[in-house]
């Protein structure tokens, strides 16, 4: 989707235009609903897995929602550096566990974040969910769908929450595109879905054993590198089908009110041959009921389009670019320079009298689509996720992605991974 | 015209966006039919066909190119809808600003000037007396195009409403209350605001060498050029008039940024309800101020 900066332009003005009357913009709504300390005080919580997704919770726990006690991670090295962002945000020292199990058995904790390699997830949530806690655990949901089925029936077993991790649904722009745009039908018919996630760059992270005779074997990884590498390697991992698409094909599946039903992929380990086993270039359809189709693109040689959703509707196309900013495109008008915008009265002026602009838009609101840097996006929304989720345990508020949700996304990720080893269309 | 159209509503006053929609369609019309970067445009056929013989056009077209040649007689030349061929050898036409030799404008300055065009009423036809001859409403074309749609709108019953076109001309419909609050920021002084006006009934047009310009020898040349010399205006970094229609206020603006503040107090003086912000080369600070408009309202810092 290469657009003029001009196009761009008209479609955020567009997008913003659209929810002109929209009662709560999601923006906003989220978070004011949230707003203040859960009644019954800050949950008691406790965090499996501390490497970097899973700091990047700890530096997103709002204490008003969520008090961290205890944190259990097998490297010794992600336990310091969890210390660190504690000790910067100025919040209380949490003890250190190695195996989450001690953790359970000695911590007076409600709830469990799990931020460990994706093949220890149904392991580790069906553990803490059958010692009574409350998980949230991070996407994609598990490693096979066997390991999926286990954490939803403990869930339903034990009548604890399960809720994973997926960060556009507690993000701003795709709430206030979702209730503005897609649930008011202004899209049409959406027939296809296109979804692009590429980067040009060794997916490989360089990292020393915290000490030389380091072993995490005893864990299931024979070295450092595969413990530290763990996303480029079947046993652990399911690529980038997991850690990149799941997370735009759940959005795809909540804005559809649907999930595919077959998948056709293609892929491989084309420009990295390092020893890794999962491929570096991944491409994949999906197809949903009623005709709708949905394609995916994961490289790791070129970054150009970088990351993006795009809704093809029979009357409007919708692009959410980057996790943070939104246009709209009305069919036959992507290219009409006219708008028109229905304005809330604010202290602000109606419009700026300056030179001729070509195509330019006038008023500075804009960049409301995009309340945060490329880089704050997230942040944002995963303090909302946190944050929703000890709502839901104190509360009892909905949750955004509990386990049938992530189920699908889960199955067409793991599925696509076959259907490249089969060489075959596979039915979900 | 080649800029974004824009038409701001009061909250309350949703039910009028289909009239808003309707206007600007008249939008994308006028610029079918004015703009010279269209081949297919009424006024490329002119320009095309007005050398050879005399060219009848539509009644609106030949209404408005009579309104360019009274304007351009009230400013002394300043406001020329025949400056193409200049605009085209500064390379300002392709956004490519180059600094000619004085030959290749005094070239260009053989083909421009109102003296070379003939309106003739009775037939509503237009006749070039020289090869090479162009019109271009760039100047004016945009204001016009907003005044179209403000008929068109309050005919429709819209009482309050803000249009703009590129952020160099704007129109207020009614009030939206208080008075529409515009403020005037040109690009050549960073985006800097120059003042802050509270509009009813009015329409304002901002000129600037701001726009475009080529820096030669470094000496900045903006791309507003006086028709009569055939060099950059200098003197006036940014103009904005405010008056009770845009065509007027958008000639207006570029004839005052060509020809400085003495034809701003000589319009203003001759004509009451105009008014005229100014920034002056060398006084960026200063806001100079000429006459005054009963639609618009100075507000304070």
């Amino acid at each position: 989707m290469q657009l003029s900066e001009e196009q761009q332009a008209i479609g955020r003005r567009n997008f913003l235009k659209a929810l002109a009357g929209t009662p709560a913009l999601g923006l906003l709504g989220a978070a004011a609903a949230m707003k203040g300390p859960v009644p019954g005080g800050p949950v008691r919580l406790g965090i499996i897995g501390v490497g970097g997704q899973g700091r990047a919770l700890l530096n997103n726990i709002d204490p008003a929602f969520g008090d961290l006690k205890a944190m259990a991670d097998i490297n010794p090295d992600s336990l310091k550096r969890a210390d660190e962002v504690l000790l910067k945000r100025k919040l209380p020292a949490a003890t250190h566990y190695v195996e989450w199990k001690e953790m359970l058995q000695k911590e007076n904790i409600e709830a469990v974040l799990i931020g460990v390699p994706l093949w220890a997830h149904a392991d580790a949530t069906v553990g803490c969910l059958e010692a009574g806690k409350h998980v949230l655990c991070e996407k994609m949901m598990a490693w096979d769908v066997d390991g999926c089925e286990r954490m939803t029936r403990a869930a339903e077993r034990t009548g604890r929450l399960l809720e994973i991790g997926y960060q556009r649904r507690y993000n701003g722009v795709y709430q206030a595109a979702y209730d503005g745009i897609v649930t008011k039908g202004l899209l049409g018919d959406v027939y296809h879905v296109r979804m692009v996630w590429h980067r040009n760059g060794n997916w490989r992270r360089l990292g020393n054993p915290p000490s030389p005779d380091y072993n995490p074997s005893q864990w299931g990884y024979p070295t450092f590198e595969h413990l530290w590498n763990w996303r480029l390697y079947w046993k652990y991992s399911q690529g980038l089908f997991a850690e990149l698409a799941s997370h735009q094909l759940n959005a795809v599946n909540w804005f559809l009110g649907s999930h595919p039903t077959t998948v056709m992929a293609s892929g491989g380990v084309y420009r990295y041959n390092d020893g890794r086993e999962v491929p570096d270039h991944i491409y994949a359809i999906w197809d949903y009921p009623g005709g709708r189709t949905a394609t995916f693109s994961s490289i790791e040689s070129n970054a150009l389009e970088n990351r993006y959703e795009v809704f093809f509707g029979t009357k409007a196309t919708l692009l959410v670019k980057n996790e943070n900013e939104a246009q709209l495109f009305e069919e036959g008008s992507a290219a009409t320079q006219t708008g028109v915008q229905v304005s809330p009265r604010d202290s602000g002026p109606a419009a700026e009298s300056s030179e001729t602009r070509p195509g330019n838009t006038n008023a500075g609101t804009a960049a409301a689509a995009a309340p945060d840097s490329p880089s704050g996006a997230r942040p944002a929304a995963t303090k909302q996720e946190i944050s929703r989720f000890c709502a839901a345990v104190r509360v009892g508020t909905p949750l955004a992605c509990g386990p049938h949700e992530a189920m699908h996304s889960a199955r067409a990720c793991i599925r696509a991974n076959e259907a490249i080893q089969k060489k075959m269309r596979l039915d979900l | 015209m080649a800029c974004r159209f824009e038409v701001v509503l009061p909250g309350e006053d949703a039910r009028h966006v289909s009239a808003a929609r309707a206007a600007l369609d008249i939008a994308d019309r006028l610029e079918a039919q004015l703009s010279v970067f269209r081949e297919t445009s009424e006024l490329s056929g002119v320009n095309r066909c007005a050398a050879d013989q005399p060219t009848e056009v539509s009644r609106p077209l030949f209404a408005l190119l009579q309104r360019a040649a009274r304007i351009h007689a009230e400013t002394g030349g300043a406001f020329d809808i025949t400056s193409t061929p200049l605009s085209r050898c500064w390379g300002f036409l392709h956004r490519e600003g180059r600094l000619p030799d004085s030959q290749a404008i005094a070239d260009a300055l053989t083909h421009v000037g109102m003296k070379l065009v003939t309106l003739d009423a009775p037939s509503k036809t237009v006749r070039f007396h020289a090869p090479g001859v162009e019109l271009n409403l760039g100047a004016i074309g945009k204001g016009y195009a907003l005044d179209v749609m403000a008929k068109r709108l309050r005919r429709a019953g819209v009482q309050h409403a803000l249009l703009s076109a590129g952020a160099s001309s704007i129109l207020a419909i009614g009030d939206d209350g208080a008075g529409w609050p515009v403020h005037i920021r040109p690009r050549l002084l960073d985006g800097a605001r120059v003042a802050r006006l509270r509009l009813r009934d009015a329409a304002i047009a901002t000129s600037g060498a701001g726009e475009q310009f080529v820096v030669v020898d470094g000496q900045r040349y903006g791309h507003v050029l006086d028709p009569r010399t055939g060099w950059p205006a200098s003197g006036v970094v940014s103009a904005t008039v405010v008056t009770r229609d845009a065509a007027l206020a958008d000639a207006l603006s570029t004839a005052i940024l060509v020809e400085g503040p003495a034809l701003a107090e000589q319009y203003c003086e001759r004509h009451p309800d105009t008014l005229v912000l100014m920034t002056l080369d060398g006084d960026p600070e200063r806001t100079s101020v000429v006459g005054r408009c009963r639609g618009a309202l100075i507000e304070k810092d």
